[in-house]
Order: C-alpha cells, then sequence, then structure tokens
C-alpha cells in the first residue's frame, strides 16, 4: 500500500501514447466458459463472436445470413442432405486448418450427450442424435452412456466438403450455422477442452490473451486473420461486473468504459443530456416476454374466451412507459416483427388494450370462481415482479380477478415439472434468426406435454410442411401461417419485447446494435481518438 | 501456554467439523426441496430426461440422495472430507476449481478488511482517546455527536452516495489536478480495478472502516474513563510520571483488552459489510462469491468458503486470545 501512495506512477509498464488502441466494454459475472458448443449467454455468445468465425454471418440490418467460412451451401432435393463447401485456405489461431473436419469434430463433441454441453440440443435435427446420447432409467438417473462418439448424419467427403444428413427436412438449416454452437473447433483445443475453455482457439478475428475469471477479460487483434470483416482498433478490454449491466455506468462517466447503459433512477438525467444524447443507440430486440398458462390443470384458463379476457385486461403500453424508463416494446405478435425473417407485427388479434372486450369475453368464459385467487408465477428477479404485479393489477381493475404472485426461486425446474397452477411468467431469447424458431418451442409432441400443457396437431403438421419446403422463402411463409394456427388458438399470451439500448464514449463511432441479440456489433466499431 | 494452544487448536477442529456438516445438511436440504440445480442450466429450454441427467453427473449432482428429502446423503460428505484432507477444495457447480476461485477471491478481501481494520484502530483509538482525554469537553461533545451520526448512517447509503454522486466528479477533478498518469484519479475509481488492487480500494475501505468505527470510538473511550479513575493511575500520577507517559502506558495499554477483543468480534462480523461493499464496488472477493454461491444453491463452494471462513475466524480468536496475555500481566494461561 505504502508503494501504491508514495510510489511510482500507476502506468510505467505500459507505454504512453502510440500504445494499442482498446475498446473497453463490459459483461457479467458469472460467465463460466468460452467453448463454442457451452456457450449460451449473452456474454459469451457476444464475445466468441469476434473470436471465431462461423460458416456464415446474419446481415446487420435484415438477420438474413450470408455465406462467410461458407464457400457455398447447398441443400439436396427435400431438405434433408446439406453440402457444404469451406473456403480454402483458412486456419485458426494456432496454425491448424479451418476444414470439414475441424467442423466435424466440433459438432460430435457438442452432439455427444455424454458431454453435457450447452448447445448440446442444436443437433437433435442431425441424423444419428440419438444414438449419442445416455440413456437413462424411470428415476433420471444415467443407466448407459451414449453408444458412440461420432453423428452418423456427418460425412467429410473431402478436405473442404461436408456433407450434413438431418433425420428430417428442415429448410431453415443454413440460418442455424451461424450460431456459437456450430463454431469450428481445433484438434488442440479438443485434446484439452477445459483449457480451451479458458482460452479459446479461435479462427476470428481477436484471439483471449488474457482471462482473469469474474474480474477481467482482454483479446488482441490476430495478426494473420485471412477474411475482411475485422475492425481498425487493436484488443478488446472485457470488466467483469457482478451487478448486472448497468453497474458500469459510473466507470462510463469517467472515461474508463466506452460502453454503458445507466441505472434506472439515472436514465431520465442522461436521456436529458444534450451531449450524451448524440452519443446513444437504440433498438427493440428480440427477446419476447410472455405468459403462459398451467393447460395440464383443471381451471378457467382451459377456456379460450378466458384467455383472451386476460390478454385484453393487460394495459401493456401502460405499463410498459410507466415501468423500467420504458426499456420496452409492447408485444402484439409470437415472431420478433422486422428482427427475423417472416416476423410482423399485429398477428395477435387480442393484444390491445380493450377493457369492455375483456369483460365480455370472462363473461362468456362464465366468469372466474368466488373466492379464488388467480396464481401468477414467475422467478426471483425484481424487475420481473414489478412487470408482473403490474400486470396483476391491471387485471384485478379489468376484469375483478384477485391475484397472488407466487415468486418461485426455482422457476425453470417448477415450469419444467409442470408444477404451476394458473398463469405463469415466460421469456424466449432465440438462437437464430428464423420465425422457426420462435414457434417449434410449441410443438410438444402430444396433448398435454411440454410447458403449457398444448398441443395442436394442425400446428405441427404446418411446422412440419414448412420444415420440407423448396427454398427458405416459401418455408418463411409456411412459418408465418403455423404462427396463425397459434394466433387462433391462443396458448400463450405475447406481453413485451425487449429493448436494446447503449450509450458510448466520445472516441467511438459507427456504433450499431445487432438487430438480433441488441449487443453492440464490435466488429463494426471505429474507435476514433 | 503452548498446551493451551493446542487445546484451543483441537477445539478448533472439532468446531470446523461442526461448522460443514452443519452447513451440509442446509444445502442438501436446500437442493432436494428447491430441485436440482441442473434445471437452471438449461434456462428456457425443454431438456430430455438424458439431458438433464448428464447434466447433473457432469456437476456432481447425481448422487440419488439429492432426490430423496430427509435424506442426509452421508456419502458425499464424506467424500468431500476425504478431498479436503488431501488440500483438494473441489469444483464449484460449473466445475470451476474453488481453490482458485478463492486465490483469486481471497487478496482483494483481505485487502479491503485491512484497510478497514487500520481505519477502525486509527479513528477508534484517536477519536476515543482525545474524548477521554478531554472529558466533558467540545471535543468530547462533538466526537460522541459523529459517532451517532455515523451509525445512523447505513454504510450501503454512504457507498452508493460516494459510488455515484462524488467518485465521479473527484475521480475527474483529480485527472484535471494531478494528470491522468498519476495515483489520485485511481484513488477515486468509482469501482475496482484488478490491475490496481490497492490504489482502487482504499477508499472504499475506508469508508466500510468509517461506517464501523462508531461503536470503536465509544468503546476505546468508555474503557479508557474507566482506566483515568483507576488506583494504578493515581500512583502512576502520584509517583510524578509525565503525563504522556501515564496515557500510554497506564491508560491505553490497560484498556486495550476490550478493544483487542472488539476487533475480533468486528473482523467476523465484517463479512456483512465486505459483501454490501464488494458488490457496490465490484470487487471480486469473498463476500461476494459466497453469496452468489448461497443463491445458486452451490454446495460444494459454500461449504469450502464457510469453512475457510470458519478456520479464519477461530485462528483470528486465538490470536485475540493471546494478544489479552500480552496487553493484560494478570491474564495468563496454563
Amino acid at each position: 500500500m505504502a508503494l501504491t501512495v508514495a510510489g511510482c506512477s500507476p502506468n510505467d509498464t505500459e507505454p504512453q501514447g502510440g500504445g494499442p488502441v482498446t475498446l473497453e466494454t463490459w459483461i457479467s459475472q458469472d460467465m463460466e466458459t468460452l467453448f463454442p458448443g457451452d456457450a449460451g449467454s449473452y456474454d459469451n455468445i457476444s464475445i466468441l463472436d469476434v473470436v471465431y468465425d462461423g460458416l456464415v454471418r446474419y446481415d446487420p440490418e435484415t438477420t438474413e445470413p450470408y455465406n462467410y467460412v461458407a464457400e457455398s451451401i447447398e441443400a439436396g432435393d427435400d431438405n434433408t442432405v446439406w453440402t457444404i463447401k469451406i473456403k480454402p485456405d483458412l486456419t485458426f489461431q494456432n496454425g491448424e486448418p479451418v476444414d470439414a473436419e475441424a467442423f466435424a469434430r466440433s459438432w460430435n463433441y457438442t452432439a455427444d450427450g455424454d458431454n453435457a454441453l450447452y448447445s448440446n440440443y442444436f443437433f437433435g435435427i442431425v441424423e444419428g442424435y440419438d444414438e449419442m446420447q445416455p440413456e437413462t432409467d424411470d428415476e433420471g438417473n444415467i443407466t448407459t452412456p451414449g453408444a458412440v462418439d461420432e453423428l452418423s448424419g456427418l460425412r467429410v467427403i473431402d478436405d473442404l466438403t461436408l456433407e450434413v444428413t438431418l433425420s428430417s427436412p428442415f429448410a431453415g438449416f443454413a440460418t442455424m450455422l451461424g450460431y456459437t454452437g456450430f463454431f469450428p473447433i481445433a484438434q488442440e483445443c479438443l485434446d484439452d477442452v477445459e483449457a480451451c475453455a479458458k482460452q479459446p482457439i479461435g479462427n476470428g478475428p481477436f484471439q483471449v490473451t488474457d482471462w482473469q475469471q469474474s474480474q477481467e477479460l482482454t483479446a488482441e487483434k490476430w495478426a494473420d486473420y485471412p477474411l475482411d470483416e475485422t475492425p481498425d482498433y487493436d484488443a478488446i478490454h472485457w470488466t467483469e461486473y457482478a451487478a448486472g449491466e448497468t453497474a458500469g455506468w459510473a466507470d462510463f462517466q469517467t472515461g474508463d468504459l466506452d460502453l454503458s447503459f445507466p441505472p434506472t433512477a439515472e436514465v431520465e438525467a442522461a436521456a436529458n443530456d444534450p451531449e450524451l444524447a448524440e452519443r446513444y443507440v437504440e433498438r427493440p430486440g428480440s427477446a419476447l416476454t410472455f405468459i403462459g398458462f398451467s393447460g395440464y390443470t383443471e381451471g378457467p384458463w382451459n377456456d379460450i374466451e378466458f384467455r383472451k379476457a386476460i390478454s385484453m385486461a393487460i394495459d401493456r403500453e401502460g405499463i410498459i412507459s410507466s415501468l423500467g424508463s420504458g426499456q420496452a416494446t409492447p408485444a402484439d405478435s409470437w415472431v420478433v416483427p422486422g428482427g427475423v425473417p417472416g416476423g410482423e407485427a399485429g398477428t395477435c388479434e387480442w393484444c390491445t388494450y380493450d377493457p369492455e372486450a375483456a369483460q365480455a369475453a370472462l363473461e362468456e368464459a362464465g366468469g372466474w370462481p368466488k373466492g379464488e385467487k388467480l396464481q401468477i408465477s414467475l422467478g426471483d428477479d425484481e424487475a420481473e415482479v414489478e412487470y408482473f404485479t403490474a400486470i396483476g393489477n391491471s387485471i384485478e381493475e379489468v376484469l375483478g380477478i384477485p391475484y397472488e404472485l407466487n415468486v418461485d426461486p426455482d422457476y425453470f425446474a417448477s415450469r419444467s415439472a409442470q408444477g404451476y397452477d394458473g398463469m405463469f411468467r415466460n421469456n424466449w431469447f432465440p438462437d437464430y434468426p428464423l420465425n422457426e424458431n420462435y414457434l417449434s418451442f410449441y410443438a410438444s409432441g402430444e396433448p398435454g406435454a411440454g410447458h403449457w400443457g398444448w398441443y395442436s396437431k394442425e400446428f405441427e403438421d404446418k411446422l412440419d410442411e414448412a420444415a420440407g419446403a423448396r427454398t427458405l422463402d416459401e418455408a418463411v411463409v409456411l412459418y408465418q401461417e403455423a404462427e396463425a394456427i397459434l394466433a387462433e388458438e391462443f396458448p400463450t399470451i405475447p406481453f413485451r419485447w425487449s429493448f436494446s439500448a447503449t450509450y458510448y464514449s466520445e472516441r467511438l463511432d459507427n456504433v450499431t446494435l445487432n438487430p438480433f441479440s441488441g449487443a453492440p456489433i464490435l466488429r463494426e466499431i471505429e474507435i476514433t481518438e | 501456554m503452548g498446551r493451551y494452544v493446542l487445546r484451543r487448536l483441537l477445539q478448533a477442529l472439532g468446531t470446523l467439523l461442526l461448522v460443514m456438516f452443519v452447513l451440509h445438511l442446509l444445502t442438501t436440504v436446500a437442493i432436494q426441496l428447491n430441485g436440482s440445480p441442473a434445471q437452471a442450466f438449461f434456462g428456457d429450454r425443454v431438456a430430455s430426461p438424458a439431458q438433464i441427467a448428464s447434466v447433473e453427473q457432469r456437476f456432481n449432482l447425481d448422487d440419488p440422495c439429492f432426490d430423496q428429502p430427509g435424506n442426509p446423503c452421508l456419502g458425499p460428505f464424506v467424500e468431500r472430507l476425504g478431498q479436503y484432507a488431501q488440500g483438494d477444495l473441489g469444483t464449484n457447480l460449473r466445475g470451476r476449481e474453488i481453490s482458485g476461485i478463492v486465490a483469486a477471491a481471497a487478496p482483494n478481501t483481505m485487502r479491503l478488511f485491512s484497510v478497514v481494520l487500520v481505519t477502525w484502530l486509527a479513528l477508534g483509538m484517536l477519536l476515543g482517546s482525545a474524548a477521554a482525554r478531554w472529558r466533558g469537553s467540545f471535543g468530547d461533545h462533538g466526537i460522541r455527536l459523529s459517532s451517532v451520526l455515523i451509525d445512523a448512517f447505513p454504510v450501503f447509503v454512504l457507498l452508493v452516495v460516494y459510488r455515484y454522486v462524488v467518485a465521479v466528479p473527484l475521480n475527474r477533478w483529480s485527472e484535471q489536478t494531478f494528470g491522468e498518469n498519476s495515483w489520485p484519479p485511481y484513488w477515486f475509481k468509482p469501482s475496482f480495478d484488478s490491475s490496481h488492487p490497492w490504489a482502487t480500494i482504499i477508499v472504499p475501505g475506508i469508508l466500510l472502516g468509517l461506517a464501523g468505527s462508531a461503536a470503536f470510538i465509544r468503546l476505546v473511550r468508555a474503557s479508557q474513563l474507566e482506566s483515568y479513575q483507576g488506583d494504578h493511575v493515581r500512583t502512576a500520577r502520584s509517583k510524578g510520571l509525565a503525563e504522556r507517559r501515564v496515557v500510554l502506558h497506564h491508560v491505553v495499554r490497560n484498556s486495550s483488552v476490550p478493544v483487542v477483543t472488539a476487533v475480533g468480534l468486528a473482523f467476523v462480523e465484517g463479512l456483512g459489510g465486505a459483501v454490501i461493499t464488494e458488490g457496490i464496488m465490484n470487487i471480486y472477493g469473498i463476500g461476494g462469491v459466497l453469496w452468489q454461491a448461497v443463491r445458486d444453491d452451490d454446495v460444494g463452494l459454500v461449504i469450502a468458503v464457510v469453512t475457510l471462513l470458519a478456520a479464519v475466524t477461530v485462528v483470528v480468536m486465538i490470536v485475540v486470545d493471546i494478544a489479552y496475555a500480552l496487553l493484560d500481566p494478570r491474564i495468563r494461561y496454563e
């Protein structure tokens, strides 16, 4: 400490001026891995986006996929067999080639259920997936590990050609290929997965040089990067915050962070600061918060008129503008409008606040049982509790239905176990930009199954039809028809879309947000110093 | 003295085992009642039983006893004791080495505590002694009033106000005054910076120390007042000793026993303040790690960290007891 107080200057070891130009940004402290197949959070996905390159990348405006590491991606006649050609002469940061084998080893490892990786489920559409999953007994204990270690549907034709056979047709397969879970990995990475999860060997424009887990992470530009989507600055430094995204606001104000968003109490002040207002970008996000019902228990919610009544009794605009400083958009569709191909606003007919229509619908449904309370369940999150209190109040005010909030710290487990009785919060953050991704999780396979106990044969047939469409454009239209069936049967109620916004420092330019994840697109940012 | 210390160490070992076992029971019941934390891994997705099972296996939650409420899960407990005996703290729920977590977090908490301790001692001894020395004076009243004011100001308010209202302008001002490449701007960083751990922890440490110093000031004052009225002080004065020597050797030293006890206790209670300070100032420390571990039902991590803290507590208590003997010749351990 004496050194600190009396000693030399804090930065003598770092060169002054002319040093590396570093982008200063933040992540949350709970990031645990940087292994592509295991990354599932906003943070590791946005870091891996600059450390790895996928077969496709997504247009920042339209979110349409375009080939990047892939030279071409061709579907066979019925969208079951896909041939992927990879650009020649690409390497990993350790010099290993990025070839068909690099993708095959990554996908096989992630698809192997014995490894229990986050992105495992993405490979469920590839032939041979089931044989790779462990078997469990009735109590959910593993009895035998997965029998094989390689997907039978994956074939390396030659160095640069990979053939993928799906277990059933899927027109949107190429769209999935830009997701983190489909990135290639080097053999050196597979040899020591634990080390690679801390210090990835990527094929993208930046390489991770130092990660003091839970404190900070640094990535420096890879000098030999062969492709063209790379920014001009030299390094990115992420500070990890325990208290979430607004915790760094004070550091942003002192110039220690280049990107940040203020805590709720200071949103107003920031918006009114004319100088700050010039350094601000925002756009609607693609994560949907919606309300589901326990269709697996007896209750008025099994009547569609009741669900309509609830939906029309919720004053989405009013609640959103009074809470969270308006950092959300009222939702009236199940697929994000404009954010992904096939997403349109207004597909939900009963998502507008209409107290009279709501009361009429409740009457048609036979009213609410006297003396009972409607249970509204959700996870343990302060902001969401505020939102759902407001929703409960709105319902009580319009329909006279008393409610009680059930704040459940084990929300995910309870919901999976069909453990609720009444209505509950749901949230969907899409994995890849296609309207299908907002719909396919409703396919429960049989009546009474799934999170909501909802099943529609018509809906699932439509999904199958779309998956087999000849082109992606046709598929998108068929998926829209599936959304229309959802809108007709109304098992869930859209509530709000996420909202992404950030302020940036004076030295940044060209700050844009990913329409899909809402994260600043690091590869596009320019630093003017 | 040697036998006394040995006896205390053996007692400490027993205490530690008991603490570990109680914690083990509590966290096990938490998992049994709340359901396996493995489900959280899948978030909004519907996971197949096979997927859940393999995640449970990966994170060592696959012992069937975790599914049987009321089962004390002795198997995993004994296994853990065996690991600890070999110096292996195991991994947390996400497979990260606990020894690595502690190695990263503990030094920051130690830094924080040492600044806090220095602040306590400096403020408590200086202000408390002054108030006792000039009892009833204007200064005495002033010091007592400020100690009440400090008490009335909760530590998190102090920290939040500092971070969001004071730190930013102070940091800018010092940057303009002393230059970017000087220490003062680092002292007033709103967040902890792991590349400058001491410089950025001083102010949060002082604030946390300040918040805890009020009780200290009053304690020092009270115990010195008692000493001033003691027979030995009257004797010393009547012998014609210089007032300075009377104060330092007969008053301050004799009134130190309760102060040392309080330091020991406050050190243990300081963890609560550390959780708050670490959270607000973004310091990666033991308090924050433990807080998060409890929230995540992370059995292994909770037990490892609390065991370490219990060990530290026991050692601090023994040191305090030994310090008694050094300070007060009347106390002897046989």
